[in-house]
């Protein structure tokens, strides 16, 4: 099945799924938790607690799937928002300090194998995305990768990259800034 | 923004979306930003726009496999979810009588609008649906005329001025079913869809109404292409 008919599938199984239908939820879980527990997992480094985010997606997946807009946005992105948010949360949440990764792990990790039909469906966006990263600074670039993988706040990030608060601040900032100009165009 | 790296203010509120996305922002500037979300729609729209083209960024995670387990806890928590929603239109009526009268009497001339054009189901073969929003809202009644052949659809409360045009789906009951254009549906109007013959077999108990938001004319795609915004279960009376 080419990607354009899996997106639409999905999509159709997460309208399903705001219509109360539990088959489609089974559906949506068996064509996507593995992507999602892989963006837990990354993000809260314990399995146990990755686990329980995972289950608390799907159940946020079930009440909201009304929410979903499929003219708007692409189902896995909808869905990826959703378990990095929750992922995100209990992390802040979580007293336990959790172990840190030396940034360069997380550069190493950016060669990525996805499933091929997730590579045709976002191939057009992650051309613009990796095109206007590379036109960042590379440290900018690192930073805001580094971010939006690990889900790591302006001071872990600051910590982990040995640079003053402030500074960690305006290159992701600048970056952002740059990024935003550069996808617009 | 100035060379010694502050942010002009004008900029702020845009980064602001994108720092939320980007998940550099602690628990309560988190929070801050999901307050805000609710009420200003050009902050959603910021977010929206993060989400989609940072979206790419996760490619570079590879999927792992969570365990077995994990699908039977979801299974039973949404099972619970399940049960708590209105499953027949008289739970339903019970529950409109909580959001006040005007949405009651709403709800009462819907039945009485029914009823007097002659087009409620008789007493055999009824079939109807309350189609709710995802807040419990009743927004539509429809039910299927006692030929079993067309569906009548009256809104029950005036749900949106939104200017999308509003598009009716019928999902059959059973496993792997998409859903299926019954038509367009007026806002604040009575309508009566004759449903496709392929389609008459179908409309049994349990099969769902969905009711999207799509653009003028109906969704281009045969499939809906907007959000959901109002569905409920076919139910014998």
């Amino acid at each position: 099945m080419d990607a354009d008919a899996t997106r639409k599938q999905l999509a159709a199984a997460l309208v399903r799924v705001a219509a109360g239908d539990h088959a489609a939820l089974r559906i949506v879980y068996q064509d996507t938790s593995a992507k999602l527990f892989g963006v837990c997992l990354r993000i809260l480094k314990d399995r146990s607690e990755a686990e329980d985010v995972l289950q608390d997606v799907y159940v946020t997946v079930w009440r909201k799937a009304g929410a979903f807009d499929p003219g708007r946005a692409s189902p896995i992105t909808w869905l990826v928002a959703i378990a990095r948010n929750r992922a995100i949360d209990r992390l802040r949440a979580s007293a336990v300090s959790r172990r840190m990764e030396p940034i360069e792990a997380a550069d190493a990790v950016s060669d990525p194998a996805p499933a091929a039909t997730e590579r045709v469906e976002l191939a057009q966006q992650q051309h613009r995305l990796a095109r206007c990263l590379e036109e960042l600074e590379a440290q900018h670039a690192g930073a805001i990768r580094a971010a939006f993988l690990d889900g790591a706040t302006y001071e872990e990030l600051a910590t982990r990259m040995s640079v003053p608060l402030g500074t960690m601040k305006s290159w992701i900032r600048r970056g952002l800034l740059k990024l935003r100009a550069c996808l617009e165009r | 923004m100035s060379d010694d790296g502050t942010i002009n203010p004008a900029d702020g509120g845009n980064l602001l979306a994108a720092e939320y996305v980007l998940g550099v922002l602690g628990a309560e500037e988190r929070r801050e930003v999901e307050r805000r979300l609710a009420q200003d729609p050009a902050l959603a729209t910021e977010v929206a726009f993060w989400e989609e083209r940072l979206g790419g960024l996760a490619d570079a995670i590879a999927p792992v496999a969570p365990p077995p387990h994990t699908w039977s806890r979801i299974e039973a928590a949404v099972g619970g979810a399940a049960a708590a929603r209105p499953t027949s239109v008289w739970h339903s009526l019970a529950f409109w009588r909580g959001f006040g009268i005007a949405s009651a009497t709403l709800a009462a001339a819907s039945i009485a609008a029914l009823a007097y054009i002659g087009l409620l189901p008789g007493p055999r073969q009824s079939l109807m649906a309350t189609l709710a929003g995802s807040a419990g809202q009743p927004n539509f009644v429809a039910a299927v005329t006692a030929s079993g052949n067309s569906l009548v659809v009256v809104p029950a409360a005036l749900l949106t001025t939104d200017p999308r045009a509003i598009e009716l789906w019928l999902i059959p009951s059973g496993p792997n079913q998409r859903p299926h254009s019954l038509g367009l549906v007026q806002p604040g109007q009575p309508i009566r869809l004759t449903i496709p013959p392929d389609l008459v077999g179908r409309l049994g108990p349990d099969a769902m109404l969905a009711v999207s938001l799509e653009p003028p004319g109906g969704s281009p795609t045969g499939l809906p292409t907007g959000p959901v915004i109002a569905s409920g279960k076919l139910t014998s009376l």
